[in-house]
């Protein structure tokens, strides 16, 4: 049976871990290495990490973390950030990384998805939505660049066209949420899932392992993805590397029961 | 060496890597006699102990009463920190903060047991994490000096660390895992020399450091000792000296109230101090830590002499994995395999090679000494 | 020693890795000789069927490979879009498979999800081989690998399934036939489920 999968999310800023609230207030939280490290000795299903600036400041990606990074990993890995043409999806590839993953450039060069897809295949590229609820129409609004930039697509509709373009994976971020610790934006997460069949990892709000188990009682196999949750123990928000044990999550799958196969 | 140079305490298992080591005529070393002279008559942990950490938690209650905690508890995830860290709170209803202080190292079982006995003692945790980046340079200027003490930044940010919030916090007690029970004798000043001296650290850094040390915590000697010691009362508590601590019993009560798991062996929480003490340490210069740990435990009856000598024929790392921690610490270093065994390859120094306030530790632990505030110690 | 063809994508360094730590010589195969040198052959592979055929057509190696695969008979493991590539054919692209496993590669079929499709089949899921020992020793009881392809092998002949999982209806996840052995899974990214049956690999 298809297990939903639980994937911690780790954001680089100048090559060191951070942890953001509503992609501000980046908190230092250490060496990405020993954070890789540490995850795949604890077996999590997959891991997501995002250089959260290769892409503001228009730079390459930073190959010999991605290739450190990928080295140490004995589950599969998606790296995103300052992606932004086929060759540099192709290298992140080969250095091992079974996913790359696009945000901004997927809104700017939407073509970019379907010319990767050909060359490492679609279940390879993974786009990431990052969306908020507009202050003023409270509509869902998708955002460019950590957030900062408007964008005139609608994600429901930008889900929908990221398929069709053969994307593998839908990562959609609440910014909202982001670092908030009160659980998933589920609405949200809805509404992506009504537009797109494509395989969905929800990210953003994650706070206790309930909200995992809330997001997969409702949405079946899926991706529950988390910073916050996984990085930081207790109130004071101490860094700590923390990820529920085998036993845990097949019970909490067990828990859920569910839908199989969906 | 030649064999007639060569000598190994009867009772304990230092030998003369220790450069310093001194033998009676019985063939008795030094250290032992220390121990057998200075601490053991001065340290109790039957009734007289009892009521000496009484009055001491009496003390730290009223000075916490009002406060979210009452002491900050200095915790690795090691089997001393760990078990402290349960007796403050369920033995000796103290309201502690765990602190704990991430320099980039930590091994997925150290995290691992912290959590645990986070969660199994409803307690609080302060997380401080060090500046990878300075810190990384900061270990490799100690690897380019080509001393002994390469583990003195994570050593150092521990103490500095923990010293900076209580001050800052206002915080009078920190208590530490420290205890006679398994360090009752004390790696030689050659072979670990001492983390807190400023001095050198700045130096060492300043002649090979790449990067200035802005977050870096840093403390000395004089600051922690006596500035905040005796200005800012803030004491350093070390429980487990102060009723009996036997190591096998104190990991088993963990392993069964909170599933702790424990290490292969002393240290282990941090991949760097593993590394250090297990290889660069025993096979550049030839100091193998086991024999201090082993000595301690069989000056407190926890090993058998002869089982330390057994131990000690196998070497302190594990030869099927060296190769990948070698890689591993290369990496995380940022140099390549081949530079660091450049380093492993080089000249030995020691730490008279660089700026240091030697001088400062010997008047204080000899005024410590004087005043029966300290014994034993470092030599 | 054990060669891991190096032709294009692939997750050559993880799966060197894993058998360096295992202490099991390797080798990343770059040249004719380095397949000579091994006693097994590992062919990883990510990414479209034609790119990977391509790849392969264009390294120099496939002469030297289909020498020792089906010549001296060496033992060889295609993972992924390696395991397709055994195959006749693929309907994700044009070119000819290596035709070693008669079968060909197909797209899962929507008509299967009730409804809903999901594709790529994505995540850990479970393997049911049809015998143990072999490739799947000590394996046989909750083994799960990390799977990641929207295609999927169709072997003409039943013999050669080795073991099947369950995605909205079984599919042979694992092929074999005589020395020439495919997973559709990442045994380089599976925890210790992978590294046995990577060790499992090189005994055979």
């Amino acid at each position: 049976m298809l297990r939903p999968r639980i994937i911690p999310c780790l954001l680089v800023k100048n090559g060191g871990l951070v942890k953001t609230v509503n992609f501000d207030h980046p908190k230092y939280v250490g060496d990405p290495i020993n954070a890789v490290r540490i995850f795949n000795e604890k077996e999590v299903d997959e891991l997501i990490v995002l250089d959260i600036d290769a892409s503001v400041q228009n730079r390459e990606p930073d190959y010999a973390l991605i290739r450190n990074l990928a080295g140490e990993c004995r589950m599969p890995l998606c790296y995103g950030g300052g992606v932004r043409n086929v060759e540099q999806f192709e290298r992140i590839v080969s250095l091992g990384v079974e996913k790359v993953a696009v945000s901004s450039t997927a809104v700017r060069t939407p073509e970019l998805i379907s010319r990767a897809a050909e060359v490492v295949g679609g279940q390879s590229v993974v786009v990431v939505m990052d969306v908020r609820r507009d202050p003023g129409t409270k509509k869902y609004q998708l955002r460019m660049h950590n957030g900062k930039v408007h964008c005139d697509r609608e994600p429901a509709e930008f889900a929908a066209e990221v398929e069709r373009l053969g994307a593998g994976e839908i990562v959609v971020n609440s910014i909202d949420h982001d670092g908030v610790m009160k659980g998933y934006d589920l609405e949200l997460a809805r509404t992506i899932r009504r537009a797109s069949t494509l395989p969905m990892s929800v990210l953003g709000g994650a706070g206790k392992l309930q909200d995992i188990a809330d997001l997969i009682r409702e949405f079946g196999t899926v991706g529950a993805a988390a910073g916050s949750l996984f990085v930081f123990k207790g109130s004071l928000r101490a860094v700590l590397i923390n990820y529920p044990s085998r036993a845990q999550r097949d019970a909490l799958f067990e828990e859920c029961n569910g839908r199989q196969n969906r | 060496m030649a064999m007639t140079n060569y000598q190994i305490c009867v009772n304990c298992v230092m030998d003369t890597s220790d450069a310093k080591i001194r033998f009676d005529a019985r063939g008795v070393c030094d250290h032992c006699n220390t121990f057998y002279r200075d601490i053991l008559p001065n340290w109790h942990t039957d009734e007289r102990g009892a009521q000496e950490l009484d009055r001491i938690v009496e003390s730290i209650k009223a000075e916490g009463r009002g406060k979210d905690f009452d002491c900050i508890i200095g915790m690795s995830g090691g089997i001393d920190s760990s078990y402290l860290t349960y007796l403050a709170k369920e033995r000796l209803g103290l309201r502690p903060l765990v602190f704990h202080v991430d320099a980039g190292w930590n091994s997925q079982i150290a995290v691992n047991n912290i959590e645990k006995l986070i969660d199994g003692l409803g307690l609080e945790l302060y997380t401080e994490v060090i500046d990878w980046d300075e810190m990384r340079d900061l270990q490799l200027s100690f690897f380019k000096a080509g001393v002994p003490h390469v583990d003195t930044p994570q050593d150092h940010a521990f103490f500095a660390t923990m010293y900076n919030f209580a001050e800052a916090h206002n915080v009078k007690y920190i208590l530490t895992g420290a205890n006679y029970s398994t360090e009752c004798i004390r790696n030689p000043l050659e072979w670990m020399y001492y983390q807190s001296d400023s001095i050198q650290l700045r130096d060492i850094h300043r002649k090979f450091g790449t990067r200035p040390l802005v977050k870096f915590p840093i403390t000395s000697i004089l600051r922690h000792k006596v500035y905040l010691r005796f200005f800012k009362r803030i004491r350093v508590i070390s429980p487990l000296n102060y009723l009996p601590y036997r190591k096998a019993e104190a990991m088993q009560l963990l392993e069964q109230k909170y599933g702790w798991q424990p290490y292969p062996q002393k240290h282990f929480e941090s991949r760097f101090t593993r590394f250090y003490e297990s290889y660069w340490l025993p096979k550049r210069f030839g100091y193998d830590t086991r024999r201090v740990q082993y000595s301690s435990l069989i000056l407190t009856e926890q090993m058998t002499r002869k089982e330390a000598l057994e131990k000690l024929m196998q070497p302190a790392y594990d030869a099927a994995t060296i190769a990948q921690d070698f890689e591993y610490v290369a990496t995380k270093l940022g140099i390549s395999v081949a530079e660091l065994q450049s380093y492993m390859d080089a000249p030995n120094k020691s730490y008279r090679d660089y700026k240091s306030q030697q001088s400062i530790y010997l008047i204080g632990a000899n005024v410590m000494r004087l005043l029966g505030m300290q014994l034993g110690g470092k030599r | 020693m054990i060669a891991i063809v190096h032709y294009g994508l692939g997750n050559v360094h993880a799966i060197a890795n894993i058998y360096k730590r295992l202490g099991i010589p390797q080798v990343i195969a770059t040249t004719p000789a380095d397949l000579a040198a091994a006693s097994h052959i590992v062919l990883p592979g990510v990414g479209a069927f034609d790119w990977a055929m391509k790849r392969l057509n264009e390294s120099g190696l496939r002469e030297a490979l289909e020498h020792c695969v089906l010549v001296e008979r060496k033992p060889v493991l295609g993972i992924c879009v390696g395991m397709q590539m055994l195959a006749q054919r693929s309907e994700e692209g044009s070119l000819p498979g290596l035709s070693w496993i008669h079968g060909e590669v197909r797209r899962f079929d929507a008509s299967r999800f009730a409804g809903e499709t999901r594709l790529p089949h994505m995540g850990w899921n479970d393997v049911r081989p049809r015998q143990t020992g072999g490739l799947f020793k000590q394996l046989t009881s909750g083994a799960r690998f990390y799977f990641l392809h929207s295609y999927y092998f169709s072997p003409k002949n039943d013999d050669n399934v080795l073991a099947t999982t369950d995605y909205f209806g079984e599919f042979a996840c694992s092929v074999g036939s005589e020395n020439i052995y495919g997973v559709q899974f990442h045994p380089e990214k599976s925890h210790q489920w992978g590294i046995q049956l990577l060790k499992n690999f090189a005994e055979l």
